[in-house]
């Protein structure tokens, strides 16, 4: 028992340093607690507590499948430590959430604002209702010792099969999705992982990890609680965990050979290292350790063949999730700050020492755990630090742990630096204007991803008149009637002043004084200055149906989807079997291969520097 | 110097800080659940709780009670824990510190006030510990911390009056800040894991003496043998 009172302290000193980080984390922000930036927003958190956190909790649909619908009844000594731990591994991924979201009491948003195209809409949803049915599936074990919920308690284990399928349909769903949501992340991930099919390759080695994580478990609590050890169950487990493992490596590498990767694996640099690594630990010595029987069959080689298991599929998701992620010219690479590696670990203690509550107060085994401690012939003790009395026996183990956590916390403040740290800001991508003549390209930051947009096609269907232009050009450069839209929507992703300010003050510009705009004895603000149509009359044309108020132009994408879907939807009813409000209407992929040659080929351009939008272009396009 | 200063000031300060109000909520949390215990255990369940609360507040605001027993030391103790308190709290210093950290601040004393209730402090706490130790009766049942608590609490204050007021400091200034800072930060951690823990009990040490008449007939006995004091009985009689 000395190991559990052991293995308690470490879990608690880890509690309390990250409980103080965590504390840092809410009163000075993100910044202030984590190396993640605007250009790098999912890191450690994102990777392991939730994508590795999911996986870690698969050991709960295998199991409760392989026991429940296959009727394999040797794993049944299992079976509630599995759910326990797969509910315990749900509330570590909902915990390490309120960290990592930047407006975490928000979170209850998705419940009622639904975005259903949204993948992680699906995983949200997956993992609040999967919360619930593993809630539903183990509270069965701690009703056991309260008679007054027997009724609820029996009615529960009379709906257990419903609860165990709705458990794994749910998990197939979201365990999936997960990888779904680095399908977003094309240009990001790294060809070696992104795939189209990574939500089945995470679902396979997800299936492969909760065989690998049950297994684990077993070991740690046979280990620590001194009990028998179950070592030829857990034979049997490994024993499966391989054949999905090679099922995995093989479509693995297939996808690799399908997409024409194989070859760059020859290579070596940093991400052929990781991948090697990765394969090396998820499936490589597992798969060779399991197929030696006297390995497979001894407490040692267990031990090795689960940890490289649960370690190599973590690793695989926090890689998927952050490390293998392709880094912008100029930028570093991210990589987790302590107070990050601090704060999972605190999730993982917090979820360990609920688990080891719920085994020493419920019957989770045949033979519940018992706290040595909790000895009624034992006599008070004194608190070591205060000498005076603050308990019975059955505080003893409070007392200890209390002062370590306490202590702990104290320590991580004393780290933390407490100094707000301002955010790094996004990069400025300059929009490049639609090239083109009866069809244009719009593709403002050159990927080969843009719409092609049939200019002409929109005149006959609308008009030619001047008036019908006005329709989409709602503001025009002085003395021009049809100015484009990169003109003043000149940034792609953020607002930028259309107005330019400086340049009408500049004596390089239209050097006008400044008493011509603004009242002179007033403050020089917008209120006393003059409506920008007392000198410019066409500036906007009459009839326009975008309404200019501020002259501060949102970005390249965001203003060409307002004015376009605002439109579309309009005329939906009078375009016959045409769904021209979705988003496949306009974006069919990559526009062409020579396009995107070509896109290819200006990008490479300008990241050298040779099509930067120069003072001299600027002029000269004003 | 100007390191540890720093040090003394930002990660120390911190570290003690932090223990000093976290124990303080960990002593009290088990001071509770240990009379709760002893509630369940007392043989009469009836508590007196108005008696209980009036006693509580008579003793926060003891002037009702300086003539009842030893009226001077009592006078003493009350200036004592005024300065102790107020000075350290709403020093202006200190508040620009707390400004400067977490960006609020509070009221802060006129710097003349702070002077003279420091200089209270200081000689009060001397009468204390001269009280303690020329009295046969309060030596016998003093323990060692009664002994080192009044000179550690009155070197923050002396080496704080000496830096508030600079001619004083001029030479040294660095060397007397830093045995401010670090005996204040030694005071802050001391503060739960000994006797000063009463600024928190305070609320639970009426209850516990009303519930400690109730217990079982014999409870005594047990508590001593429990102590591994059962020899003291025959010393007693």
């Amino acid at each position: 028992m000395d190991r559990v009172h052991r293995l308690k302290s470490v879990l608690w000193t880890i509690i309390g340093i990250a409980a103080a980080v965590g504390m840092t984390r809410y009163i000075f922000g993100l910044g202030a607690t984590t190396n993640l930036t605007d250009r790098v927003p999912w890191g450690l958190w994102i990777g392991f507590d939730v994508m590795g956190g999911v996986a870690l909790a698969a050991g709960g649909f295998v199991v409760t499948a392989i026991y429940y619908i296959f009727r394999r009844e040797e794993l049944h000594p299992i079976v509630k430590p599995a759910v326990l731990t797969a509910f315990l591994g749900y509330l570590a991924v909902a915990f390490g959430l309120l960290f990592d979201l930047g407006l975490p009491w928000n979170i209850w948003h998705m419940i009622i604002f639904w975005n259903p195209h949204s993948p992680l809409f699906e995983v949200g949803w997956c993992v609040m209702l999967y919360l619930a049915v593993l809630l539903l599936e183990f509270s069965p074990v701690p009703l056991e010792s309260f008679s007054a919920w027997a009724k609820i308690r029996s009615f529960l284990i009379k709906w257990k099969l419903v609860l165990v399928i709705l458990g794994i349909s749910l998990s197939t769903l979201h365990q999936s999705s997960l990888g779904s949501l680095f399908l977003l992340t094309p240009y990001k991930l790294h060809p070696f992982w992104y795939t189209p099919i990574l939500p089945i390759l995470f679902f396979i080695s997800a299936v492969y990890l909760g065989l690998m994580m049950a297994s684990w478990e077993s070991l740690f609590t046979t280990h620590v609680y001194r009990r028998e050890k179950e070592t030829s169950l857990i034979a049997h487990l490994v024993g499966a965990a391989r054949w999905v493992i090679l099922l995995y490596v093989i479509v693995r590498f297939g996808d690799l050979f399908v997409r024409g990767q194989l070859g760059s694996l020859a290579e070596i640099n940093y991400y052929t290292v990781m991948f090697g690594l990765e394969i090396t630990i998820v499936a490589i010595v597992p798969f060779i350790l399991t197929m030696i029987p006297k390995v497979r069959d001894s407490n040692p080689g267990q031990w090795f063949i689960a940890s490289f298991g649960v370690f190599g599929v973590v690793f695989n998701r926090t890689v998927t999730g952050g490390l293998a992620h392709l880094v912008q010219d100029g930028a570093s690479r991210y990589i987790p700050a302590w107070t990050e590696f601090i704060v999972s670990a605190g999730v993982v203690s917090f979820m360990a020492i609920l688990f080891l509550f719920f085994v020493e107060h419920f019957k989770v085994w045949e033979q519940r755990a018992a706290d040595p401690s909790v000895d009624p012939e034992k006599l008070p003790e004194f608190d070591k630090a205060s000498n005076a009395s603050i308990g019975t026996p059955l505080l003893a183990g409070w007392t200890k742990n209390s002062l370590i956590f306490i202590s702990a916390a104290a320590v991580g403040l004393m780290f933390m630096s407490g100094k707000k740290v301002a955010s790094q800001g996004i990069d400025s991508t300059p929009v490049s204007q639609a090239r083109g003549c009866e069809v244009l390209m719009v593709d403002g930051n050159l990927d080969g991803y843009g719409v092609k947009f049939p200019h002409a096609e929109h005149i006959t269907r609308i008009g030619s008149e001047p008036e019908k232009c006005t329709v989409c050009h709602h503001m025009n450069l002085p003395g021009d009637s049809q100015t484009e839209c990169s003109n003043c929507h000149s940034e792609m992703y953020q607002s930028v002043d259309a107005f330019r300010h400086d340049w009408h003050a500049s004596s390089d510009g239209a050097n006008i004084s400044c008493f011509k705009c603004h009242d002179k004895g007033k403050p020089k603000d917008v209120d006393s200055a003059v409506e920008c149509s007392e000198c410019h009359q066409d500036l906007i044309p009459a009839g326009a149906t975008i309404k200019v108020d501020q002259y501060n132009a949102p970005g390249y994408v965001d203003a060409l989807h307002i004015a376009c879907i605002r439109c579309h939807e309009t005329y939906i009813d009078t375009v016959a079997n045409r769904k021209i409000d979705e988003c496949s209407s306009c974006h069919k992929g990559a526009i062409t291969p020579e396009n995107k040659k070509f896109a290819e080929i200006v990008m490479t351009k300008v990241k050298a520097g040779k099509f930067q939008i120069t003072p001299e272009i600027k002029k000269d396009r004003e | 110097m100007e390191n540890w200063i720093e040090f003394g000031r930002g990660p120390l300060f911190r570290l003690c800080f932090a223990l000093m109000i976290l124990g303080l909520i960990r002593t009290f949390a088990f001071s509770l659940f240990g009379l709760i215990g002893a509630y369940h255990r007392a043989g009469e369940k009836v508590v007196p709780w108005g008696d209980l609360i009036k006693k509580t507040f008579s003793w926060l605001i003891p002037i009702g009670r300086i003539w009842r027993a030893r009226p001077l030391y009592s006078i003493i103790s009350i200036i004592w824990h005024i300065g102790l308190i107020i000075v350290p709290l709403f020093l202006a210093a200190h508040v620009t510190l707390w400004k400067n950290s977490v960006g609020f601040a509070w009221f802060s004393l006129p710097q003349i006030w702070a002077d003279n209730l420091t200089i209270v402090a200081i000689i009060s706490a001397l009468l204390l510990f001269i009280g303690r130790v020329s009295s046969k009766e309060a030596r016998a049942l003093s323990r060692k911390q009664d002994f080192w608590w009044p000179p550690l609490l009155a070197l923050p204050f002396f080496t704080g009056y000496l830096c508030s007021n600079i001619s004083l400091s001029a030479n040294g200034y660095q060397v007397i800040m830093l045995i401010h800072l670090y005996s204040a930060n030694l005071v802050m951690v001391m503060i739960p894991f000994t006797k000063v823990a009463h600024c928190v009990l305070l609320p639970l040490s009426q209850f516990v003496s009303s519930v400690g008449w109730k217990f079982p007939r014999g409870t005594g006995e047990k508590v001593m043998k429990t102590l591994g004091k059962d020899n003291m009985k025959e010393e007693i009689a």
